[in-house]
């Protein structure tokens, strides 16, 4: 099998992935109106901040081995820290300029060194966020990780892993294509609000 | 100002009876679905009184122009009779309006049109329904439910919402109880908030497999049926439901005068929106009559009319089709249009071709839901009791 099982495995398991990254990321590529190309660089972004994550995992999955998964009575809180983050992120991004974006007010909040930060930073921590998601394949990719057996072959697995999941994000910058709608914009930030509160309550209801 | 007649059967008795005829016909034939069962009295007196009440109102929709005035009299009753019908069926079958785990597990849940939005993100990554009601079969199948979704979409667009669904009604008739709204002006960009609802609960239902708007936040639980509280999670979603209920169905219709559960959280409604653009009728602003007075901005529900919309001469895409922008218009300015065809002719013909297949929505959804209701009220009045 080698290296080819974590790709195969993030290949066949990705529309998953795509799932459960989508309500952050489509929100913010709508909000945001960039061209295609800018997508492609938000996207990139927001993958490295995957990319991140699964590698911390990798490593510790590395480190500790089997003992990780004896860590799953954790789960539940510690995805309930994650998808407090995220909301926050969200609520946050959704309030953002909203005033001037969905009620057509000019009033600038931020400068444009800050406009730039946020477009850096923003999808590259919703990236993070969401790669320390401990969906289904991700659960599973670290089964197969710890039978590797070492460090370096459980962070190449999860690297691997990750190159097969991030296939199912090529389409995303397409969405650069309706840009010029500005209900669309309108959209991408009531959504980012939205998918907030739900992941708020979602992560409020796994902590107690 | 007395408003100009522009349709051919306006004020006209006989033009108005013959073009009631063939619908009388579509009438008999989806109201009683045979020769009419008259066997009781009971069942006589529902037949005869939804037979009645559905062709008066196509007559004075035809005989006074005014087409949302009596309209919404059908809507508003047919979400009246469904909720009384649905809640006493359910009452009968399972002895209350709650539904358990075992029901879940049984696939014992009617499917609604609104879950269409839910399932079809899902079906096509794991090539199953993620809802726990029957394909083909039973009461309020899915498979049914689809093919009536998909053929009104194609037929209306979102004219759905204003003819067909049996929710819309509930928030149509609270928009209208204030006499004048308290809240004058609401900002139109509240529109596309259905449509954020749209995109994250159809997301939100792909990453948990479970249709997400029923499981927290649909208002209409409230009128129909809903999860046994159980858990501090099913407590914390009737209280979500019961408030959005109370706030977008009732407060802020009876404030704003406004449909304000169907335009800022139906994701069906963001969904039937997008259909708005592939099918025949559409709503048009003639702008050599229009005199900007913007009466038609205040009474659109939907807030799908703004000033900027009536330059472009159309109501944005969340247009419903109702009809009461056109009423309002003391100009004439504003009808019904079949897409494809001249703006400022064939207004009689336009408005025509759209009421037929509109109206004969109102009549298949209304037709049986309000004899089973009528029939449920006199046993009601004849032993006190609506379960028999």
């Amino acid at each position: 099998m080698g290296n080819s099982a974590g790709f195969l495995l993030g290949l066949s398991t990705g529309v998953v992935c795509l799932a459960y990254c989508g309500p952050v990321l489509v929100p913010y590529l709508m909000g945001e109106a960039k061209s295609i190309y800018g997508n492609i660089g938000s996207v990139i972004l927001f993958l490295i901040g995957r990319l991140v994550a699964y590698l911390m995992i990798g490593l510790l999955s590395g480190i500790i081995g089997s003992r990780l998964l004896q860590l799953s009575a954790l789960k539940p809180v510690f995805m309930g820290i994650i998808y407090i983050l995220l909301a926050i992120m969200l609520v946050i991004y959704g309030l953002y300029r909203f005033q001037e974006i969905c009620l057509g007010r000019s009033r600038l909040l931020g400068k444009k060194s800050t406009s730039r930060r946020w477009s850096f930073w923003l999808p590259m921590a919703g990236g993070f966020a969401t790669g320390m998601n401990l969906c289904p394949p991700f659960l599973l990719a670290i089964t197969e990780s710890i039978k590797t057996g070492e460090i370096a072959g459980s962070i190449l697995f999860f690297f691997t892993f990750f190159l097969g999941t991030t296939v199912y994000f090529i389409p995303l910058p397409f969405i650069g294509f309706f840009r010029r709608q500005q209900a669309l914009r309108i959209i991408g930030k009531f959504a980012a609000i939205l998918a907030g509160i739900i992941y708020l309550y979602k992560g409020i209801i796994m902590i107690i | 100002m007395k408003k100009p007649r522009v349709y051919a059967t306006e004020g006209s008795i006989w033009k108005s009876i013959l073009l009631t005829f063939p619908m009388i016909l579509l009438i008999l034939l989806f109201t009683a679905g045979g020769p009419p069962d008259l066997s009781t009295p009971e069942k006589s007196i529902a037949f005869l009184t939804t037979f009645f009440f559905l062709i008066t109102l196509f007559f004075l929709i035809l005989y006074t122009g005014k087409t949302d005035r009596y309209r919404a009299i059908g809507f508003v009753t047919l979400a009246l009779f469904f909720a009384l019908t649905f809640i006493v069926n359910l009452i009968k079958a399972r002895g209350s309006m709650t539904f358990s785990q075992e029901n879940l597990l049984a696939c014992e849940i009617p499917f609604c049109h609104i879950v269409t939005t839910m399932i079809i993100i899902p079906a096509v990554i794991t090539n199953s329904i993620i809802f726990p009601g029957s394909i083909i079969g039973g009461f309020a199948s899915i498979a049914s439910m689809l093919v009536i979704v998909i053929g009104v979409s194609l037929a209306l667009g979102r004219g759905f919402c204003s003819w067909g669904c049996f929710y819309g009604g509930w928030d149509d008739g609270t928009s209208r109880l204030a006499h004048k709204p308290r809240i004058k002006k609401v900002n139109p960009v509240f529109r596309w908030f259905s449509f954020a609802v749209l995109l994250v609960i159809a997301l939100i239902s792909a990453m948990t497999l479970n249709p997400a708007y029923c499981d927290w936040l649909c208002p209409f639980k409230t009128v129909t049926e809903f999860e046994k509280v159980t858990s501090f999670s099913i407590l914390m979603k009737t209280i979500v439901f019961l408030s959005l209920f109370v706030a977008l169905v009732i407060i802020l219709p009876v404030l704003t005068g406004k449909r304000f559960q169907c335009t800022t959280l139906c994701p069906m409604g963001a969904l039937l929106s997008l259909t708005n653009k592939i099918n025949a009728f559409d709503v048009r602003i003639n702008k050599e009559n229009c005199s900007s007075c913007e009466k038609c901005v205040k009474a659109c529900p939907t807030l799908s009319l703004t000033a900027e919309d009536m330059t472009a001469g159309r109501p944005s895409i969340t247009c419903m089709k109702c009809g009461k922008c056109i009423d309002a218009c003391t100009k004439s300015a504003i009808h019904y249009h079949i897409k494809g065809t001249p703006n400022n002719k064939n207004y009689s013909w336009a408005r025509n071709l759209f009421l037929y297949p509109a109206f004969l929505l109102l009549v298949v959804f209304l037709g049986g839901t309000m004899q089973s209701g009528i029939i449920l009220l006199i046993n009601l009045i004849k032993t006190g009791n609506l379960i028999y």
